[in-house]
C-alpha cells in the first residue's frame, strides 16, 4: 500500500511537469498547425537561463521565472517573425524540417557556449516531508504547484482577454478571423511568443530535478507530441490529464515490473501513442479544432 | 516559372558559400584552434613544441604510430585528453628519453593522427587508412569502448597491434583477437576495490541500478560478481535506458528494501539524478557507489554538499602513490602534464600516456620492431607505471591493476581504496540526509 | 514494353552519361586487384563509396513512401535496424552464413512493416510521421530489454570479414538494382497509384483503388530493401548495439538528402545522398565543432528556399516529365485559397 501511494505521488508529480511542458507545444500546434520539433530545445534554453542566474548570481531557480519568461517571450516573437511565419501556411513536412533544423542549431549553439557537461540548479526548497512511510519531495511539490498556477493563468488568459479570444478565433477559422479584422500574423506571433515563454518556464521547472545538457531536448519533444496527440490540440485540461496519465503509466510500470521496469516505462508512452492515434485520431479529450489539418 | 531562377540562384549561392568556407576554412580557423586540434599528420617536433629540438639526440630510425582519436563529435572532449596524453609521452620519449631503444639503436617516434568524429564507420575507415596508406608500425587506441570495438576488428584483420587505454568494455576482449591490448582496468573490476572496502567495514546487502548500454552493463555485472565474492547479498538489480529523466521509481523500490550499499550509474547525468532522487525520497543507504561522476571535480560543483560521502571508482588519481619506472609518480606526472597543457590531467589523459608507455616497454623488451616479437613481449610484459601495474592476460586485458575508489569528503575527492594507494579512511556509514 | 522503349528514347543523351558513369564506378576498384602496391585506389576510398551507396539505397527506399506516396516516415531507420539485428542475431547466435542471414533480416523488416504499416498507414500527415518516430524509439528500447536474444545494451559482435572491394560491389549493385526498381515502379500502374494517393487519397479511393493495400505494398518493399542495407552495414561494421543501429539522425539525413535532391523523383535521392555525403566530409573537415550548427542551418535553407530540390531547380520542362510533376506538386501543395 505504501509503495502504491508513493508511486501515485511520484506519478502525479512527474505528470504535472509533463503537463506544463506540453502546453506550449500543444497550443502552437492547435492554433498555427505547426509541429514545433524545436520544443525540447526551448525547454533546454529556459533551463540554461535558470542555471546561469542560479550559478552566476545565486538566484533561487523559482525566482528566475521573472527573467526566463520575458526573455523567452521576446525570443519566441523574433523566431516567429523571422522563421516560423514563412512556414505556417506550407505543408507539414516543411515546418517539421525547419523546426528540426532550428532545434539542431539551438542545441549546438548552447553546446559551444556552455559545453556538453551536464548541469543542475540548486534550490533552497529541497528535501522531503515524511508522512508515515511516504515522502513528499519538496521541490517537486512546488513544481507541481507552479505548473498548476501557470496552467490556470493560461486558461484564464485564453478565455477572458481580448488577445486570448483572438487567438482562439484564429485557431478555429483563420479566414473568418481575418474577415472580422484580426491581424492574423500578429496573433500568431503573440501566440508563439507566449508559448515559448511557457516552454521556458517548463525549462526552469525541470532544472532543479534533472540534469541539464544541450541535447536533452529530443526526448521531451517526443513526449510532448505523444501527450498532445493523446489529449487533443491546444486543450489545457487535456494536457493536464494526458500529462498525468503518462506520468502515472510510466511510474507504475517502472515500480511494479522488476528489473527492466524503467525501460518499459519509456516504451509505454510510445506504445500508448500509437494505440491512441490508431484508435482515436482526434485525441482523448477533444480540444481546439485547427483549420489547417490538410496534410 | 517565375520562381525558378531565384531558387536556382539560391542553390548556387549556398554551394559557393560552402566552397568558400572550405577553401577559407583552413586559413581562418587555424589561429583559434589549439595546435593539437588540427587534422594533423605533422611530425613530432611540430606537435609538441620545436624549442627542444636542439637538445634531441641523433636517431637511427623512425617508428610511426597511428591513432584515430575524436576531435569533433560526442567524444570531442575526451578525445582531446587522449591526444594530450599521447603527445605528452611523445614529447618525453623523443626529447628527454632519447627515443625508443630497439637493441642498441634509438628510434624517433611519430604519431599520425586522424579525427574519427566519434563515428564507428569513420573510425574503422581511418584505421584502415593508417595501416594501408600511412603504413604505421603500431596503433594506439581511440577514445571509447564502441570505437575500440569497431577499430580493433580492422587491426585484427591486418594483424597490426593496437594498444588502447580508453575502452573498458569487456566485449572488446571477448572476441579472441590477438592484437588488442588494453592497459586500463576492465569494466568488470570497476567496483571491486570499493566493494571490498565496504565489505571490510561490515556492509551486508547491495542493490544495483545501471544504464543498459555496453559499459555500465559490464560494470554492473562485475559489481554483482564481486559483491557475492565478498559475502554480500544482492537484493535487487534494475536497469534503465540512456537519457533517462526520472529514476524515482527505482529509488522508491530500493528504499523499501533498505540496503546497505547502493551501486549505480552509467553517465554523469544519471549520477546527478540518483543523488537528487535519493535526497528527495529520503533514501539513505549506508554507502552510495556511483560509477561515473564522483571522481570528476565537476560533480561536487553541480551537486554541492549532497555529494559528500559518495563513493566512486577511479582508474587513476594524481594523489595515488604508484612509483612508475618512467615518468615517476602520479604527482610528478600531473606536474609535467600541467606544465605542458595548462590544465590538470584527467584519468583519460593518464591512461593514454600509460598506453604508449606499455607499447614502448614492449618494443624495448622485444629488441625489434617485428610484429610477432612485440606481440609476444606485450604478452609477457610486467611493467610498473605512474598509472599502476600493467600485465596482460591472454585476451589482452590488464589484470594487474586494481581499480581505485574515491570518496568525497568535505567537497574533496580523496582516494580511499585500494590500501596501497589510499590517502584517507573510508567514512561508513553515511549519515541520513536530514541529519546533515 | 512499348512504353519503356519510348521513355528510354527520351533519355538518349542521359543514357550515355549514365552508361559511362556506371562503367567508371565498376572499374574503380580494379587497380586494387591489378596493382595493389601502387595505391591508386585505396581501401578507404572504396569504403567511402560503399557508405555513399548505402545512403543512396536508403534514401531511395525512403523516397518510395515519403516522396511517391506522400507518407513522410520519420522512423524509417527502424527497418534498417531490424535488418541489422536480424542479420546479427542469425550470424552470432545461430552461426548462419551472411547471405541467407541478410535476406532473412530483410524479410523480418518487411514483415514488421506489414504489421506496423497496417496500423500506422491509416494515419494522416504528421500523425503518421510521429507514430513512426514513436515506433522507432520503442523498438530501440525493446531491442535493449530483449537481452537473451539481442545482447541488450552490450550489443552483438559479428565475425569480422572486411573485404572492402567486395562490399563496394555488393552495395553498388544493390544501389543500382534499387534505383532501377524504383525507376520502373514509377512507370507502372502501381507507381501511378502511389502518386494518385499522394495527390488525392480520397479521390483515388472513390475510383476504386485499394489505397491501403498499395500503401502497405510500397511500405514493405522499402522496408525489405532497407533491411538488406542494415544487414550489410552490420556485417561490415562487425558490431551492433541499439544506439549505433537505431540512430535518430540516420532517418533525418535520409529526409534531408531526398529533399535536397528532389522529393518524389527517381534521381533526387541519388543526387541528394551523393551531394550531402561528400559535402558533409568537407563540412566536418573545415568547421570542426561547428559542423552540426552548419548542418542545421543548411537544412533550414534548403527547406525554405529550394523545397523542390536540385532536380526541381535544374529540371527543365522539355527534358523530363518528373520536373513537371514535382513542380506542380510543390506549387499546389501550399494550401490553395488560403493565401
Amino acid at each position: 500500500m505504501d509503495q502504491f501511494l508513493q508511486a501515485l505521488i511520484n506519478g502525479v508529480m512527474l505528470g504535472g511537469f509533463y503537463a506544463v511542458m506540453v502546453l506550449g507545444f500543444s497550443v502552437i500546434w492547435g492554433v498555427m498547425g505547426v509541429i514545433n520539433l524545436a520544443h525540447g530545445e526551448l525547454v533546454m534554453l529556459g533551463a540554461y537561463i535558470t542555471w546561469v542566474l542560479n550559478k552566476q548570481f545565486g538566484w533561487e531557480p523559482f525566482a528566475a521565472l521573472v527573467v526566463v519568461m520575458p526573455v523567452m517571450f521576446v525570443l519566441g516573437y523574433i523566431l516567429q517573425r523571422v522563421l516560423i511565419n514563412r512556414v505556417v501556411e506550407r505543408p507539414h513536412l516543411i515546418s517539421l524540417l525547419v523546426t528540426f533544423g532550428l532545434g539542431i542549431m539551438l542545441s549546438n549553439s548552447v553546446k559551444l557556449i556552455y559545453t556538453a557537461d551536464p548541469r543542475q540548479t540548486k534550490t533552497a526548497l529541497s528535501g522531503f516531508w515524511r508522512v508515515g512511510q511516504i515522502t513528499f519531495p519538496v521541490t517537486k511539490t512546488y513544481i507541481l504547484l507552479a505548473a498548476l498556477i501557470i496552467m490556470l493563468l493560461l486558461y484564464l488568459f485564453l478565455q477572458y482577454t481580448r488577445t486570448g479570444k483572438s487567438i482562439r478565433a484564429a485557431a478555429q477559422n483563420r479566414e473568418a478571423a481575418r474577415i472580422v479584422g484580426i491581424e492574423i500574423h500578429q496573433v500568431y506571433a503573440i501566440t508563439f511568443a507566449i508559448c515559448t515563454a511557457l516552454t521556458g518556464a517548463a525549462g526552469m521547472l525541470i532544472s532543479p530535478t534533472q540534469a541539464i545538457f544541450p541535447f536533452m531536448g529530443p526526448p521531451l519533444t517526443l513526449k510532448a507530441f505523444a501527450i498532445t496527440a493523446m489529449s487533443g490540440l491546444g486543450s489545457i485540461p487535456g494536457a493536464l490529464m494526458g500529462g498525468i496519465v503518462l506520468g502515472l503509466v510510466e511510474v507504475f510500470i517502472a515500480t511494479y515490473i522488476p528489473g527492466i521496469g524503467t525501460n518499459l516505462g519509456i516504451v509505454s508512452s510510445f506504445v500508448l501513442l500509437v494505440v491512441v492515434l490508431v484508435t482515436r485520431p482526434q485525441g482523448l479529450f477533444g480540444g481546439l479544432q485547427p483549420a489547417t489539418e490538410v496534410r | 516559372m517565375k520562381h525558378k531562377f531565384p531558387r536556382l540562384l539560391t542553390l548556387l549561392v549556398i554551394l559557393m558559400l560552402f566552397l568558400a568556407a572550405c577553401g577559407g576554412g583552413q586559413g581562418g580557423e587555424e589561429p583559434t584552434a589549439p595546435p593539437q586540434e588540427e587534422p594533423t599528420q605533422a611530425p613530432a617536433e611540430e606537435e609538441t613544441g620545436g624549442g627542444e629540438e636542439a637538445a634531441a639526440p641523433e636517431f637511427d630510425g623512425v617508428i610511426r604510430l597511428g591513432a584515430a582519436v575524436s576531435e569533433t563529435g560526442k567524444y570531442a572532449r575526451e578525445g582531446k585528453d587522449t591526444r594530450q596524453g599521447y603527445n605528452l609521452w611523445l614529447d618525453w620519449v623523443n626529447n628527454e628519453y632519447g627515443g625508443i631503444r630497439v637493441g642498441d639503436k634509438r628510434y624517433k617516434v611519430e604519431i599520425v593522427y586522424y579525427d574519427d568524429e566519434g563515428d564507428p564507420d569513420t573510425a574503422a575507415n581511418l584505421v584502415e587508412k593508417l595501416i594501408t596508406e600511412d603504413e604505421v608500425d603500431f596503433l594506439l587506441g581511440p577514445y571509447s569502448s564502441g570505437l575500440t570495438i569497431a577499430t580493433s576488428a580492422i587491426a585484427e584483420k591486418y594483424g597490426v597491434i593496437m594498444v588502447e587505454g580508453n575502452g573498458a568494455s569487456e566485449s572488446i576482449f571477448e572476441r579472441g583477437f590477438q592484437n588488442i591490448f588494453g592497459v586500463l582496468t576492465p569494466a568488470g573490476n570497476y567496483t571491486q576495490s570499493a566493494l571490498k572496502a565496504l565489505a571490510d567495514k561490515g556492509a551486508k546487502t547491495v542493490v544495483v541500478a545501471y544504464e543498459d548500454t555496453a559499459f555500465p552493463t559490464s560494470v554492473a555485472e562485475g559489481a554483482i560478481k564481486w559483491a557475492e565474492e565478498y559475502g554480500m547479498e544482492v537484493l535487487a538489480v534494475e536497469t534503465y535506458p540512456k537519457d533517462v529523466a526520472d529514476v524515482s521509481a527505482i529509488m522508491t523500490k530500493f528504499r523499501d528494501l533498505n540496503p546497505d550499499v547502493f551501486v549505480g550509474g552509467g553517465h554523469f547525468n544519471d549520477a546527478l539524478l540518483f543523488v537528487s532522487a535519493a535526497q528527495e525520497l529520503g533514501f539513505t543507504p549506508k554507502a552510495m557507489v556511483i560509477t561515473v561522476g564522483p571522481s570528476n571535480p565537476q560533480f561536487v560543483e553541480e551537486v554541492g554538499d549532497a555529494a559528500n560521502y559518495i563513493i566512486g571508482p577511479t582508474q587513476w588519481e594524481a594523489s595515488m602513490t604508484w612509483q612508475g619506472k618512467y615518468l615517476g609518480t602520479p604527482a610528478e606526472y600531473a606536474a609535467r602534464y600541467e606544465a605542458m597543457w595548462n590544465e590538470p590531467p584527467t584519468y583519460q589523459a593518464a591512461e593514454s600516456t600509460a598506453t604508449a608507455l606499455a607499447l614502448q616497454a614492449a618494443i624495448e623488451n622485444a629488441g625489434t620492431l617485428e610484429m610477432d616479437a612485440v606481440r609476444e613481449a606485450l604478452r609477457n610484459l610486467d611493467l610498473m607505471t605512474f598509472y599502476g601495474p600493467i600485465r596482460f592476460d591472454e585476451t589482452g586485458k590488464n589484470v594487474a591493476k586494481p581499480m581505485g575508489a574515491i570518496q568525497i569528503q568535505d567537497g574533496e575527492i580523496l582516494v580511499v581504496a585500494p590500501e596501497e594507494a589510499a590517502v584517507a579512511d573510508l567514512l561508513y556509514p553515511m549519515p541520513a540526509w536530514e541529519d546533515r | 514494353m512499348k512504353g519503356l522503349k519510348q521513355i528510354w528514347r527520351q533519355y538518349r543523351l542521359n543514357r550515355w552519361f549514365l552508361f559511362l558513369l556506371l562503367v567508371g564506378l565498376f572499374a574503380l576498384p580494379l587497380p586494387q586487384f591489378v596493382a595493389p602496391e601502387r595505391k591508386l585506389v585505396t581501401n578507404s576510398l572504396l569504403f567511402s563509396f560503399t557508405q555513399m551507396f548505402m545512403l543512396i539505397t536508403l534514401a531511395s527506399n525512403w523516397n518510395l513512401t515519403g516522396g511517391f506516396t506522400g507518407y513522410v516516415d520519420f522512423g524509417h531507420a527502424v527497418f534498417f535496424g531490424l535488418g541489422a539485428y536480424g542479420t546479427g542475431i542469425l550470424m552470432n547466435k545461430l552461426g548462419w552464413p551472411f547471405w541467407p542471414a541478410m535476406v532473412v533480416g530483410g524479410m523480418i523488416s518487411a514483415v514488421f512493416a506489414v504489421l506496423i504499416g497496417s496500423a500506422t498507414l491509416r494515419l494522416k500527415g504528421p500523425y503518421f510521421s510521429i507514430s513512426m518516430l514513436g515506433t522507432f524509439v520503442a523498438m530501440r528500447e525493446i531491442v535493449r530489454v530483449s537481452k537473451p536474444l539481442t545482447g541488450g545494451g552490450e550489443g552483438l559482435t559479428l565475425p569480422p570479414y572486411l573485404n572492402r572491394p567486395l562490399f563496394y560491389y555488393i552495395t553498388l549493385i544493390l544501389a543500382i538494382l534499387v534505383v532501377t526498381l524504383i525507376w520502373w515502379i514509377r512507370r507502372t500502374e502501381f507507381g501511378a497509384t502511389l502518386i494518385a494517393i499522394r495527390e488525392d487519397e480520397i479521390g483515388a479511393e472513390m475510383r476504386g483503388i485499394n489505397t491501403t493495400l498499395n500503401k502497405i505494398t510500397a511500405f514493405w518493399i522499402a522496408a525489405f530493401l532497407s533491411g538488406l542495407v542494415g544487414g550489410l552495414w552490420a556485417y561490415q561494421n562487425t558490431f551492433i548495439d541499439p544506439d549505433v543501429v537505431f540512430f535518430e539522425s540516420r532517418t533525418v539525413e535520409l529526409v534531408m538528402m531526398t529533399m535536397l535532391g528532389g522529393l518524389g523523383t527517381v534521381a533526387g535521392p541519388v543526387i541528394g545522398a551523393a551531394v550531402i555525403y561528400w559535402l558533409r566530409d568537407v563540412v566536418w573537415a573545415s568547421f570542426f565543432q561547428y559542423h552540426l550548427l552548419v548542418e542545421g542551418a543548411l537544412l533550414i535553407i534548403i527547406v525554405l528556399f529550394v523545397p523542390e530540390g536540385i532536380m526541381g531547380a535544374l529540371g527543365d520542362d522539355s527534358s523530363t516529365s518528373l520536373g513537371r510533376i514535382m513542380r506542380r506538386w510543390f506549387r499546389e501543395s501550399p494550401k490553395e485559397g488560403v493565401a
